[in-house]
């Protein structure tokens, strides 16, 4: 009977294909909000995955993602160093600076200092650069930071360091390795481009010394946000993070424990996830409105057929069975579908826009449970009619 | 006349017995009595013809007598079961398992074919689809479909469509076939092509069909009719020689 009940659905293309299409549409933008999601949320930690050897980050107790930050006193990064199951640690700074360009244009750059010793912290860098370089005075790393087009100087050397009026409008290119910027009056030569994690929210990055940091920056009482540290060999991160908590007074996370510190921060406040959960719940609205419409339109005009099904003795269950197989079916199909579109969509929005589109391995998980939802409440709508028909309407003049 | 056709076992002397049957349809000023005290005999072996002007209760009463609507009073014994002390789950398995439908307007799935409309009783009563396909091969091959086993409703002419569902109707072998009005939508030759293939089916020991028409044409095959008007039965007469029978 299942199998009748499926080649009734196929035997009505244009609603299958419409139902079909429901669904399809449905997975595709769950999948894709979902993705998108995913992608802005890994770019929101994209600093702590560009520093995979730190096990553990240690901060100000008050601070719960990168994005925003307050400053330590210069002593932790010893106190942190002494506790036994450390094996390593290292400081990273972060600040903001406002960089001028050749032309008079100014732009806000994140600033990350890595530690002058080991230079941990600097990502890999364009054209085989050496992070080494990094040492010289008042040389920097920019990166554009998930940004487009923020990093543009004149062409023309008539354009650059005008003496008066800024060129403004003069025609530009990207910024390149010998460019300079001034920034708090000080000029910085920029020795190489690096290729770090796109951010979210876009920030154009600067990365140097912290040597070249105190150089640059407007004079701090302290230049230490994080101290980053690595576990001795059979030390879980979590436990040594609970040890440096306990024994230093300040907030100390696994790398994973303060990834998800951070997807929690940015749920509760950025103004993008409200967008994406609009998102999200439009794609379910249209979805239930497609889907729902269609599977009652489907079973709405075949109800004659279910009439005379009932009158030749099925049992509600056989008919409610028959509808959720036809819905089963055209979820299977639809979600397939629509996985398959948004990865492809995805992709392209990767590479022609560098969209931050992740699909996680829970993502098509997520996609698939709200269509199921989406064509059960769909079918059990539909269903509804089918079963409180009254089976004398196959009879004539009825 | 009536002793000739007693082959079924003494309790089931009739196939249908319906006594002072009562039906109505809505509450205070809305309410219709359908049907005004039925009392109705058919016996197994025969056909039946249920004839009276539209508005009468012709489907009302068909529809009581294979439980799709319970009546409000009276008795109604069908194959020798009380239909009033049938609960919903077990009218819905005894429709199935004993009793076959011929409709006006043939109503078979449109989507399916031949072969499958005609096994869906099978089905419905939980037969494999083998079992149920060579089945229903063996009924269509009767009623000389036997070469249009995989065509869809709509390749077939209406004589022919109306041809599948009388097999349908019958592959479960139901000891009661009710056809309403199963030749109002076919020209007259069809009409009575199809009537040769229903009155066969009576022939066959202790199955009983009722044929609700307005077809006098098609009198002639009938056992016996009966006439209703107005929620009663009012006469039955010999289909022969249109006598008063009862
Ligand atoms: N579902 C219903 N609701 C209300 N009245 C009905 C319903 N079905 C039938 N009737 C009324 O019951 C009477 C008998 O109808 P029906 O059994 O269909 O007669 P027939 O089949 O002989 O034309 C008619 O007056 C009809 O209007
Ligand atoms: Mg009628």
């Amino acid at each position: 009977m299942l199998r009748l009940a499926l080649k009734m659905l196929m035997g009505d293309r244009a609603k299958y294909a419409g139902l079909i299409f429901g669904i399809t549409f449905t997975s595709f933008l769950v999948t894709f909000a979902f993705s998108y999601f995913c992608g802005f949320m890994t770019r929101g930690f994209a600093l702590i995955a560009e520093n995979p050897v730190a096990n553990v980050w240690v901060m100000d107790p008050a601070v719960e993602s990168p994005e925003q930050t307050i400053n330590l006193p210069d002593s932790a990064l010893n106190r942190v160093r002494s506790i036994e199951g450390v094996n390593a640690a290292w400081p990273l700074a972060l600040s903001t600076a406002v960089a001028r360009f050749p032309n008079g244009r100014f732009q806000p750059f994140q600033v990350i200092c890595a530690d002058d010793a080991t230079l941990a912290g600097v990502p890999a860098l364009k054209d085989g650069a050496s992070p080494a370089m990094l040492r010289a005075p008042d040389a920097v790393i920019v990166d554009p930071g998930g940004t487009d087009g923020k990093l543009e100087t004149p062409i023309l050397k008539s354009d650059q360091w005008p003496s008066g009026e800024p060129h403004l409008n003069a025609p530009t290119r990207e910024l390149a390795v010998g460019d300079e910027l001034l920034i708090n009056d000080r000029r910085v030569l920029i020795r190489a481009r690096s290729d770090a994690l796109p951010r979210y929210p876009p920030l154009p990055l600067l990365y140097t010394t912290f040597p070249n940091c105190a150089r640059i920056l407007l004079p701090e009482p302290h230049l230490l946000t994080f101290v980053l540290a690595t576990a001795a060999p059979g030390v879980f991160p979590s436990d040594l993070a609970a040890r440096i908590h306990d024994r230093t007074g300040l907030k100390a996370r696994s790398s994973e424990d303060f990834k998800a510190d951070t997807v929690r921060w940015f749920l509760i406040n950025s103004e993008d996830v409200g967008d994406i959960a609009a998102m999200l719940s439009l794609a379910m609205s249209v979805g239930f409105g497609v889907t729902g419409v269609m599977l009652y339109m489907f079973t709405n005009e075949s109800l004659k057929q279910y009439a005379v099904l009932k009158a030749m003795g099925a049992s509600s269950r056989l008919l409610l069975t028959m509808i959720l197989a036809q819905a089963g079916l055209c979820a299977l199909l639809g979600t397939g579908l629509g996985l398959g579109l948004c990865g492809i969509v995805g992709q392209l929005a990767i590479d022609q826009a560098n969209y931050p589109f992740r699909m996680m391995w829970f993502t098509p998980v997520v996609g698939a449970v709200m269509v199921l939802l989406v064509s059960l409440v769909a079918a059990a709508i539909s269903a509804r009619p089918v079963l409180k028909l009254e089976p004398g309407v196959v009879f004539a003049g009825r | 006349m009536e002793s000739t056709h007693n082959a079924a076992a003494p309790e089931e002397q009739f196939a249908v017995q319906c006594r002072g049957v009562t039906k109505s349809y809505g509450t205070g000023d809305a309410r219709v009595l359908a049907l005004r005290g039925i009392d109705l005999d058919v016996r197994p072996g025969e056909l039946l013809m249920l004839v009276g002007p539209s508005g009468c209760g012709k489907t009302t009463l068909i529809s009581v007598i294979t439980a799709i609507l319970s009546q409000d009073s009276g008795n109604c014994e069908v194959l020798g079961r009380d239909l009033q002390a049938m609960n919903k789950k077990e009218r819905t398995r005894f429709r199935g398992s004993s009793i076959g439908f011929v409709f006006q307007f043939f109503n078979l799935l449109p989507a399916l074919n031949a072969l499958e409309n005609v096994s869906v009783p099978l089905l419905i009563n939980g037969q494999s689809r083998g079992s149920a396909e060579t089945r229903a091969r063996e009924v269509l091959a009767e009623v000389d479909l036997g070469t249009r086993l995989r065509s869809l409703p709509a390749q077939l002419s209406g004589g022919q469509q109306q041809r599948v569902a009388i097999s349908r109707a019958l592959v479960h072998d139901p000891k009661l076939i009710v056809c309403d009005e199963p030749t109002s939508n076919l020209d007259h030759d069809t009409g009575r092509s199809v009537m040769t293939i229903l009155r066969g089916i009576a022939k066959s020991p202790g199955r009983a069909l009722i044929v609700v028409t307005h077809d006098p044409r098609i009198f002639e095959f009938a056992d016996r009719i009966a006439h209703m008007d107005d929620g009663k039965i009012i006469d039955v007469v010999d289909g022969k020689n249109r006598e008063r029978t009862q």
